[in-house]
């Protein structure tokens, strides 16, 4: 009974603020963290998945995207790795803006290495906006 | 060797974020951090011998 209260109690505390740092966190990776003035957290994390970034972009990995042009299962196929890349944020967004990062680098010996960084990377960041809304609602030290 | 130097880089970049969300005080995360950082390492290693010996080609 009590727990349940807690738990009704910490729901209601999310913040429209909370939201806005979740949301930043998702958008730059360690952005969340910095609001929140967890400067240690935010250089650890920021600095871990900006540098899965990079690394898997530099091991020739490639961002996955639906381009409509995919049936069935195919499509599913594209759908769910690209669902973990999006948690990169604006990195995936600007890369989409700038094509860089979507061409398939399968010669190269790293590729498949490559594509786990960013695949990770976005993964990765998910978990970092969830940390940040938590901090920010009050639900965690 | 390229291969052993790219998984322990991913592994050492997961296992810093997997210590700094977890729950606990600095020691504790600390210690899970390296903790998942070693079974990274040995599960890789163990599975790369296993398959090592699978006859795939």
């Amino acid at each position: 009974m009590v727990a349940k209260e807690i738990n009704r109690e910490s729901r209601g505390t999310a913040s429209g603020q909370a939201w806005v740092i979740g949301i930043a966190a998702w958008a730059v990776p360690g952005l969340g963290h910095l609001l929140v003035r967890r400067w240690l957290r935010a250089l650890l994390l920021g600095g871990a998945i900006w540098v899965m970034f990079l690394t898997g972009l530099a091991l020739g990995g490639h961002l996955f995207i639906l381009r409509g042009d995919e049936w069935g299962f195919s499509s599913l196929v594209q759908l769910l790795p690209m669902i973990a890349n999006v948690g990169l944020g604006a990195l995936y967004v600007g890369c989409w803006l700038m094509n860089t990062g979507f061409a398939e680098n399968a010669q190269r010996l790293t590729y498949e290495y490559g594509n786990t960084f960013l695949l990770v990377a976005g993964l990765l960041n998910y978990l970092a906006m969830l940390d940040a809304f938590d901090i920010a609602a009050g639900r965690k030290e | 060797m390229r291969h052993v130097l790219w998984m322990s880089v991913f592994a050492a970049l997961t296992a810093i974020v997997f210590g700094v969300v977890a729950k606990g005080d600095t020691k504790q995360r600390v210690r899970y951090a390296v903790k998942v950082f070693a079974e990274f390492l040995v599960v890789a290693f163990i599975l790369g011998w296993i398959l090592y010996f699978l006859p795939f080609r």
